[in-house]
């Protein structure tokens, strides 16, 4: 049987990959999501199956689908085992899209949060933003989730830096090679809104390697583009690629910005007058770890902590950027590797706030892996992920902090 | 027509938190990993997720009562369509029953809940030096009362057997919710009809397998992979013919045709010379890495004689994996040139098997359909992928008429319909041609016997 939606381009764009699905069932065995609520529909092979089974006229596109479609991390671990390689986000992304055109608004919880990422000016207001969140009745959307703000870099130094680098002045870094040309900082949302001190240092660590650019640029827009505002995406990804036309790389300290800029190409794929210069924009993007990694940075300080590193899903598998964060620590000195460190820690943008029963259990195991592995500090390069692991070190009554991997490099 | 009440009297046995009732949940248990298109018709009216075999009993009995048809479901992995309700009724997922019982190390043998993952089994028993053989390419994600249900089979077929060669007792919920225990730890057992090998295959249309008794054996100490490359399929195959007669029995010999090796090839970005008919890939196994060096030196030889290209002898567990990773996702790198893929899966006489290879080359090329051929050699199970693109006008009709010709092709030679996928669905109109009317009207007959009123797995095996 097929149905008439089948010639639906956003929905044909969903049938190439799902489509390559065998149903054979690899991802039952490593999607966190089935891990915790173990029924087909919460699986990568459930959800593919579902949008095909749209396209086939044998599932309705309701409300109960949109909800399946809905519940997924976009953490790509599917994708990692799957023996075709389907790329069940993408096709996660684009369905919801469908619904959000089809129904005409994502909803108002997604339009709400789409709206206030794209608004340049109220994330920019970063000290008061959670503020202003709580103003809007908004401030649920950040629950008990912030790095306490007395655990700064100078907390860091204090608490588990060598006696000998205590309390000296951050010197220029030895480059084993500089990336030549002009670096600018990309300041995520996320990191801006609940970060700041993070944000201070991803900046200081850069200048030391290089002069930086500080762009006022906007929101990378992920939350709109995994919540079905795809049409805001592409504006804001024009606004930003104007932005940094001057500059040669581009660095982010956010995963998720990162991961989503060197994306934007394939968006603009098909988009003559902007298929150049989008592909250009995405070339110049680097994760911190990365860029770091690669100009040779070498950590201001010796740590006597005793670090493990989570591994954001958009920054490892997403990006494939995983030896650097963890070679960048190993240079501080005590690094330790946690078992499941690139598993999915349940932020995952906002589904540690649309369900947050099933992100707490989700976090539970990552923090039992934490704690197995002893470390003091777990470090990430996400503020999502950042979020949820300094719900772990609370739950875990203090066995370990958390930072920005900016803050101790 | 499930009733509201009826649906009550499930939901108190189990609990409500292990039944899915709405459209959308119940939508995931409607297909499995054959090429059996998603239908409405197929979505079941309740799915049951029971955690013990009390509670199995209890909804078998009231789907007994009110004549529920009911089918059984692992992780739905199969490639027949066997778990797919196509009488709707119940889907009885055993995916929550994942407790291995016991290891009895002495007895070597293992007792574990139906739906524990094979693989599970497996490295349960390895931590203690023991060895559960068989391994269906879908180990890391089928369970074992699904591969029993099946009798599957796996690459270790050619030295360890399959499945049922290691099934020692079975526990069973009858359709009426009787709970029945077959076979158990004696090795020598003649008390009565053999009823723990008639349930081994039986692909849920007799009784609902709940627990498993499993024979183990020592794990071997030393293990290492082969590749061989050859210009002609004969010369392979005869490979394999001149080891197996001289005494050397590889754990696994695979072999695959030039047209899944090129499939592999581009999936996984891999240069393969275009002079290659016919890639064997083989595990050896034994006491001693110098057991394993006598027995690649001897292999070597007997390939050498028979005009091998490339004798690839695996020099670290990186290389071990990378030769597998090319023989296991084949499957998919197959289903991934084609819109749609016919897998089958027949099984011949071994030394019948480059006649059967060059008898589907001949259907291929009579239909102008591609096919791509791979199998477990060592044993005679053949896969042959049907490639084709079913939105074209008449290609479904042709793929059909080229599938009847495959089958007449592997009894011709002495084989039959299937080697380790069972029955299913896409199996069952062939199936009176292989068994005869003597062999349908038996299996009828027992199945009228413990399923009188044909509520378990229905539309199975046969119509």
């Amino acid at each position: 049987m097929k149905s008439r939606l089948e010639h639906q381009p956003l929905l044909q764009e969903v049938k190439e990959i799902v489509s390559q699905c065998d149903r054979c069932g690899t991802c039952l065995t490593v999607c966190p999501l089935y891990g915790i609520k173990d029924i087909e529909s919460s699986s990568a092979r459930g959800k593919n199956n579902i949008a095909r089974g749209i396209l086939a006229g044998v599932v309705e596109a309701d409300h109960e689908a949109l909800k399946a479609i809905n519940f997924c991390l976009l953490c790509r671990t599917c994708i990692d085992s799957c023996p075709n390689k389907v790329k069940t986000d993408d096709a996660m992304i684009a369905v919801r899209q469908f619904f959000a055109d089809k129904n005409g608004s994502p909803g108002i919880k997604y339009q709400a949060l789409g709206s206030l990422m794209k608004n340049r000016k109220l994330v920019k207001l970063s000290a008061g933003a959670l503020q202003l969140m709580r103003g809007m009745r908004l401030n649920h959307l950040v629950p008990h989730g912030m790095a306490p703000r007395e655990f700064t870099r100078k907390q860091y130094l204090a608490a588990f830096a060598g006696p000998a680098i205590l309390g000296s002045i951050p010197g220029r870094s030895p480059l084993k090679r500089s990336l030549t040309g002009k670096v600018a900082y990309f300041k995520g949302c996320g990191m801006q809104m609940l970060f700041p001190d993070a944000v201070q240092e991803s900046i200081r660590i850069l200048s030391t390697a290089s002069s930086v650019q500080l762009v006022n640029n906007g929101c990378c827009g992920l939350p709109q583009l995994a919540h079905g505002l795809r049409n805001d995406f592409l504006e804001m990804a024009k606004e930003t690629i104007a932005l940094f036309e001057q500059t040669d790389i581009i660095v982010s300290d956010c995963a998720s910005c990162s991961g989503t800029l060197k994306h934007v190409a394939a968006y603009f794929a098909g988009d003559p007058a902007w298929r150049e210069r989008a592909a250009v924009f995405s070339a110049k993007v680097m994760g911190i770890s990365e860029y770091l990694f690669e100009v040779g940075y070498q950590p201001r300080n010796q740590s006597q902590a005793l670090i493990t590193f989570h591994e954001p899903c958009h920054l490892g598998r997403g990006q494939g950027i995983k030896n650097q964060p963890r070679e960048l620590l190993k240079a501080t000195g005590n690094f330790v590797e946690m078992a499941g460190a690139n598993s999915c820690c349940g932020g995952a943008g906002s589904f540690h706030i649309d369900y947050p029963d099933v992100s707490k259990q989700i976090l539970a195991k990552k923090q039992q892996n934490i704690e197995a592995s002893h470390a003091n500090l777990v470090v990430s390069e996400c503020p999502t992920c950042l979020v949820q692991l300094n719900k772990a070190a609370a739950n875990s009554g203090g066995k370990f902090k958390v930072m920005h991997i900016s803050q101790v490099l | 027509m499930i009733t509201e009440a009826v649906k009550k009297l499930i939901r108190d046995c189990v609990g409500p938190e292990n039944v899915l009732e709405s459209s959308i949940d119940r939508f995931g248990y409607s297909y499995d990993s054959s090429f059996i298109p998603m239908a409405k018709e197929h979505i079941p009216e309740l799915v049951v997720l029971p955690s013990t075999t009390e509670e199995v009993a209890k909804v078998m009995a009231i789907a007994h009562q009110y004549a529920i048809p009911v089918t059984p479901r692992g992780t739905a992995s199969g490639r027949t369509g066997g778990c797919i309700p196509v009488a709707g009724g119940l889907s009885l997922a055993l995916t929550r029953m994942t407790k291995v019982l016991e290891l009895d190390e002495r007895n070597m043998m293992v007792t574990a809940e139906a739906g524990v993952r094979t693989i599970d089994i497996y490295h349960t028993c390895a931590q203690k030096g023991l060895f559960f053989p068989p391994d269906p390419a879908s180990w890391k994600y089928s369970t074992i009362g699904g591969n029993i249900g099946e009798n599957a089979g796996g690459m270790r077929a050619v030295k360890y057997g399959v499945t049922s060669n290691y099934v020692m007792g079975l526990e069973v919920v009858l359709a009426d919710g009787t709970v029945l225990h077959t076979g158990g730890k004696a090795i020598k057992n003649v008390t009565g009809y053999n009823l723990t090998q008639l349930f081994t295959g039986s692909e849920g249309t007799l009784g609902i397998i709940t627990k498993v008794l499993l024979r183990l054996i020592p794990m071997p100490k030393a293990r290492n992979t082969l590749q061989l490359m050859f210009g002609s399929l004969d010369n392979a195959c005869n490979t394999i013919h001149q080891m197996l007669m001289s005494g050397l029995v590889p754990a696994a010999a695979e072999l695959m045709d030039k047209i899944s090796l090129q499939a592999v090839a581009r999936h996984r970005k891999l240069d393969i010379s275009p002079d290659i008919e016919a890639c064997v890939v083989l595990e050896i196994d034994g006491d001693t890495q110098a057991d394993l060096l006598k027995q690649a030196e001897r292999i070597s030889a007997i390939a050498h004689s028979l005009q091998v290209i490339e004798v690839r002898i695996a020099q670290s567990a990186q290389e071990v994996d990378e030769i597998w990773a090319i023989r296991r996702g084949l499957s998919s790198a197959i289903g991934a040139m084609a819109p749609n893929r016919f897998g089958e899966d027949i099984s011949v006489p071994r030394d019948a098997f480059p006649k059967a290879v060059r008898l589907i080359r001949d259907i291929g090329k009579k239909y102008h359909l591609t096919i791509a051929v791979y199998g477990h050699a060592g044993d005679g199970n053949i896969h042959p992928s049907i490639l084709c693109d079913l939105s074209k006008e008449g290609e479904e009709e042709v793929v059909h008429r080229a599938v009847d010709e495959i089958f007449d092709a592997a009894l011709s030679v002495g084989g039959t319909l299937s080697g380790e996928h069972g029955i299913g669905l896409t199996k069952r109109p062939y199936i009176a041609k292989a068994l005869g009317h003597p062999g349908i009207s038996t299996l009828k007959a027992v199945k009228q016997a413990l399923d009188p009123k044909g509520i378990l797995n229905p539309g199975k095996i046969w119509e």
